[in-house]
């Protein structure tokens, strides 16, 4: 099993070396040697018993059978929790890495998929990686470590039996571990188209029964559906059985384990040189034993698939490396403002989306003046957002970008973000109150302040039927339309005050009714105090508001031919 | 949870031969366990007897072909419980279909998004474990335990007292354990689901708190989220691994208890070493079953979690059944055409009065906005016309009653708020449930939902995925146009049909819809936009209810 680079990175930050971790194991395997040891004991016991010998030679093995019987369950419970503990100390180191990974990549470094659903599946991944410890590495230390113990303690015995043992427990591992992961991986072949393909038919189904329905295409829609039901049922049974595989397995060679041990013990019996009638119920017993804990392999080796493609989906997700589109975080200077340049100033600037070869916007020259506010238009898809994220620095860029005289590559991209701000085109709501939504722009504000930039862009009616600051914003800003959710980002950008703020498809999500209101709200409110506004938008911007346009057409930022009233 | 539901047998009838399986394979390895533990015994006593090996070999011999044969027996066991599991997953699912069918669009959509495209796909893989690993568990529990503990008892009396004492203590420690763990194991559910929406969240976000400068501190307030958890979980486990930790106990002293008894009476020769032994090879197997019942108890709990909302759909579905009335096909006007008229349609989902009575008339020719503010409802009304809403008042069509029982419309072409397009191509969106596509008509009836830009030939997802909202919205509004074309529908009902589309867009579309209704066609149209309110020939405003009536 190949495992890349970037994977086995994360799966180092996920297996914990910590001294509880360390006891886990101790306890784990002390746990599995008493579960042999009270077997082996308590045969030895009995057999020893049966010659009846003083009692007082059986003392000694009545103690350890009680004590062992005892260990056992102290001994697991212990594990479980040195082990646990040890797990979600981990969770920390390996969140805080995931954290430290999407930090810099963030947005642009993520792709353009939907976010929402990339970021959910990537947590469940991230969370997957606990059953590295807890799942693959505990109990295959733990299996492996008390067969050899036993076999070695066999060894003692009769070495015929032990060398009976170990080709036992190890052709048992290879063939237990090949059924389970070869149905595994046959699995995931066969079954998990049959799976999307049942999801896709239930999706539309479902979303659309009331159309379904009223066009008649219904009974045609169920037996999609029902076909793909039965495609996935066809390929489950095929593969049924699989699992049961690597338990028979282990089973037959647990047979044939104390089947060797008799064959090579009963000649020895009583014979001098031999061995005694106690230790032949010990070498027939204990294989049993040591079956039963190595019953965990084959579940470690199905999680440890799980886990190693998890390592892999986060690796492919979060790279350690950023891509080159994404700026590196160099410098850490603060702009120093040369009040006379120009607060933003690009020359020949090309900017590129992570694998993508060609430039998806070109500025050949642009110079915006303190206070002004310009437009950028453009149809859809042509490059309006890319601009955005090159003036917040998400993206980086060939060619010269000057922010009031200083190139913004010998600033730090958090130095450039406290001078441009940015609303985005889907603002991101937490899902928290409006106060914290709002709060963390400048978080030493008071409430007197927040309800008066809430009154600033057209926020205070709402927020009184709302029920104040404490209201909900809900999942994703559920609670709170396209509009609404734009005047909040607003109100955050005017919190922070940024010398230079961006307005990128303020309108996008809004009802074309609503949509001329909104933009003359936000650049009423947002343009005050010399503020430099960057207006992109693909509708209609009623005249007046702005001094200039540009055009982006086909990825080239030019100058509009047609020019705003001054 | 109770240890075996009776709903799963009587809904999930494949169940039933599985059971049966299980219990004769379950049998069947009571016997070898029994077998097995009995040639053992013989080979080891035999040989401290002073029996040679050869004489011994038929013992040793049918040790290896009974270990083979238990190895079997599990294989077999677990090929019917994956069989079973799949059949059942598939026969229910199948079954809550047909009671969503029953139940109709209205009552999906009242049940919360999203919730029975996981059950009938994902969750119902949570009855994966139930029926492979803790039914089977259970089943050997309760044929082999018993048989176990009758051998035992008939071999040594002291040894079977002492497994039937500890044997109950399992079950009633699991559950006092249980109890005393469920409220803080639901606490910990929470804190678990909102530290994973927690982190979702933070890093949703991250692009924002990146403008603000505020990603840095994220660190050290995740460090913080994660070590709160650990400390919550830690506290909660402690307890939780007590139901464990009584599992062992209880099994490992038993077994302790059998070995010092019996070595004690062998001692004083008042026990054989074959009965010895023996007991003490049967007593782990006694607890093994329990112990798995008890180790598989919560991956079983959450497959009957899914199972049961399976079982509410379909129980929701049979009281449904008892009042419903044989769908009547409702009768095309006699004239074919005429005047839709509303005459106090109102509707009641039967928690009181949804829709505050509308009346109208709407003569073919014309275009008529239906408007008011949101949460009035406009949809209930449309889903009134659609005939999935039962409603009161009356509907009438040139005069001919309308069937509110009946989704069956052939008068109508409607879409409503969602495209709810399916897989397929665009083509075959618009042309949904026609017998002979035409692609001459698909496309006029693209061209006059506005939609120029939509390739009639372009492959749409599941869901729709693959348009842009705006496509997607003309898509759906084309499908109801080409029911128009085909069918000759007298009424065309559009709700909300240009929420997604810029001005431009919208007035092409009014335009291919003012042409629709030159023909004769009833246009209909639920929004609130101004370009369409001015466009219209009429306005029928749709007022809230009054709260007089709601309360």
């Amino acid at each position: 099993m190949r495992v890349q680079s970037g994977a086995r990175a994360v799966l180092r930050t996920a297996q914990p070396r910590t001294a509880s971790w360390f006891a886990g194991m101790a306890f784990g395997i002390l746990a599995a040697f008493s579960t042999v040891a009270l077997l082996a004991t308590s045969a030895f016991l009995i057999t020893r018993a049966a010659e009846q010998p003083p009692i007082l030679f059986l003392s000694m093995a009545v103690v350890g059978v009680r004590a062992f019987a005892l260990g056992r369950a102290v001994f697991r419970y212990l594990e479980r929790l040195a082990s646990h503990d040890a797990a979600f100390r981990q969770l920390e180191v390996v969140r805080v890495d995931l954290l430290r990974r999407l930090i810099p990549l963030a947005p642009d470094g993520l792709g353009r998929r939907r976010r929402g659903s990339l970021l959910s599946a990537l947590v469940s991944d991230v969370d997957e990686l606990q059953n590295l410890p807890l799942r693959v590495v505990q109990p295959l230390v733990t299996s492996l470590g008390i067969a050899a113990i036993a076999v070695w303690a066999v060894a003692l015995l009769s070495p015929a039996a032990a060398g009976g043992l170990a080709l036992c427990l190890i052709a048992a591992f290879v063939l237990g571990t090949l059924a389970s992961s070869s149905v595994a991986a046959s699995a995931e072949r066969s079954i998990a188209p049959h799976r999307s393909a049942l999801a896709d038919a239930l999706l539309d189904y479902l979303g659309g029964l009331d159309v379904l329905i009223a066009y008649g295409a219904e009974p045609e829609a169920r037996a999609r559906v029902i076909a793909a039901d039965r495609a996935l049922t066809r390929a489950l049974t095929r593969r049924a059985g699989g699992a049961g595989l690597a338990a028979a397995v282990l089973s037959l060679f647990s047979g044939l384990a104390v089947v060797w041990a008799l064959i090579a013990g009963i000649p020895a019996v009583g014979v001098a040189g031999g061995i005694s009638g106690p230790a032949l119920a010990v070498i027939a017993l204990v294989p049993l034993a040591v079956f039963e804990i190595l019953a965990a392999v084959p579940l470690a080796v199905g999680a440890w698939r799980q886990v190693k493609s998890s390592a892999s989906r986060v690796s492919d997700v979060a790279p350690s490396i950023a891509p080159p589109e994404v700026p590196a975080d160099t410098g850490d200077q603060v702009v120093r403002p040369d009040s006379a340049a120009p607060v933003i100033q690009l020359r020949d600037v090309a900017v590129r989306w992570p694998g993508r070869p060609d430039p998806a916007l070109v500025v050949p020259r642009l110079r915006v003046q303190r206070g002004e506010r310009i437009l950028v238009e453009g149809p859809s898809g042509s490059g309006k957002t890319t601009f955005a994220h090159l003036l917040v620095r998400f993206l980086d860029h060939d060619g010269l970008y000057e922010l009031s005289g200083q190139d913004v590559r010998r600033v730090g991209s958090d130095a450039v973000r406290m001078a441009v701000g940015l609303c985005e085109q889907t603002p991101y709501l937490f899902d928290e109150s409006v106060r914290q939504n709002l709060l963390f722009a400048r978080d030493t504000a008071t409430d007197d302040e927040l309800l008066d930039v809430l009154e600033r862009v057209g926020l205070a009616d709402w927020l009184e039927s709302r029920g104040g600051l404490d209201a909900r914003v809900g999942e994703r800003g559920a609670l709170v339309s396209g509009g609404q959710a734009q005047r909040i980002a607003l109100a955050r950008a005017l919190l922070h005050d940024f010398p230079v703020l961006v307005f990128d498809e303020p309108t996008a999500n809004v009802e074309a009714d609503l949509a001329d209101t909104l933009l003359r709200d936000l650049l009423r409110a947002g343009g005050r105090e010399e503020r430099t506004i960057v207006l992109i938008s693909h509708a209609d911007v009623p005249p007046g508001l702005v001094d200039r346009r540009l055009r982006v057409r086909d990825g080239i930022l030019t100058e509009s031919a047609r020019r705003s009233a001054e | 949870m109770r240890p075996l539901d009776p709903r799963l047998l009587r809904y999930a009838v494949s169940a039933r031969w599985l059971l049966a399986g299980g219990l004769a394979v379950g049998v069947a390895t009571t016997v070898t366990i029994v077998t097995f533990a009995w040639l053992l015994t013989a080979c080891i006593t035999g040989a401290v007897a002073g029996d040679s090996l050869e004489s011994l070999l038929p013992q040793v011999g049918a040790l290896a072909v009974v270990g083979a044969v238990r190895a079997a027996l599990l294989y077999a066991q677990d090929l019917l419980s994956a069989h079973g599991a799949a059949r059942v997953k598939s026969e229910l699912r199948v079954r809550v279909l047909a009671a969503v069918r029953r139940l109709g669009p209205a009552w999906l959509s009242t049940s919360s998004d999203g919730r029975v495209t996981t059950l009938l796909g994902r969750g119902m893989d949570a009855l994966d474990d139930y029926f492979a690993k803790y039914l089977p568990q259970l089943l050997l529990t309760v044929v082999v335990t018993p048989v176990i503990v009758a051998i035992i008892f008939f071999q040594d009396l002291v040894s079977a007292i002492f497994i039937l004492v500890t044997l109950p203590l399992i079950p009633v420690f699991m559950v006092l354990i249980g109890w005393a763990t469920q409220s803080v194991q639901r606490r910990q559910w929470d804190v678990l689901g909102n530290l994973s929406t927690n982190f979702i969240d933070m890093l949703g976000g991250l692009a924002t708190l990146k403008i603000f400068g505020r990603q840095h501190r994220q660190i050290e307030r995740m460090r913080s989220i994660t070590r709160d958890y650990r400390v919550e979980t830690m506290r909660v486990l402690r307890v939780a691994f007590l139901s464990g930790f009584v599992l062992e106990l209880a099994a490992s002293l038993s077994v302790a208890l059998v070995a010092v008894s019996v070595g004690l009476r062998l001692v004083d020769g008042s026990m054989d070493l074959s009965v010895g032994l023996f007991v003490l090879l049967l007593a782990p197997e006694a607890f093994l079953p329990l112990r798995q019942v008890g180790a598989n108890f919560h991956a079983a709990a959450e497959g009957v979690a899914a199972a049961e909302d399976a079982f509410s759909i379909l129980d929701e579905d049979r009281q449904a059944e008892f009042d419903e009335v044989a769908p009547v096909a409702s009768r095309a006007p006699a004239d074919g055409g005429g005047t839709l008229t509303l005459e106090r349609v109102g509707v009641d989902y039967g928690s009181g009065p949804v829709l505050e009575p509308v009346s109208g008339s709407f003569t073919p020719g014309t275009v008529t906005v239906l408007t008011g503010p949101s949460g009035a409802g406009k949809s209930t009304l449309l889903a009134a016309m659609t005939g999935f809403a039962r409603h009161e008042g009356s509907i009438t069509l040139g005069g001919g009653l309308i069937d509110s029982r009946s989704t069956e419309r052939p008068w109508l072409a409607w879409t409503g708020q969602r495209p709810s397009l399916v897989s397929g191509t665009v083509a075959s969106n618009v042309s949904l449930g026609s017998g002979e596509p035409q692609p001459e008509l698909i496309r006029r009836a693209l061209d006059l939902a506005a939609a120029h830009d939509v390739s009639a030939d372009a492959v749409v997802g599941p869901g729709g995925a693959g348009l842009s909202g705006g496509q997607a919205q003309r898509v759906a509004v084309a499908r109801a146009i080409h029911r128009t074309l085909e069918r000759g529908c007298q009424v065309l009902l559009l709700d909300e049909p240009s929420s997604a589309l810029d001005h431009d867009t919208e007035r092409r579309l009014l335009s291919g819809l003012r042409l629709l209704a030159d023909d004769g066609v009833t246009v209909l149209i639920v929004s609130h936009r101004v370009a369409i309110i001015s466009a219209a020939d009429a306005v029928v405003p749709v007022v809230p209810i009054r709260q007089t009536v709601r309360s």
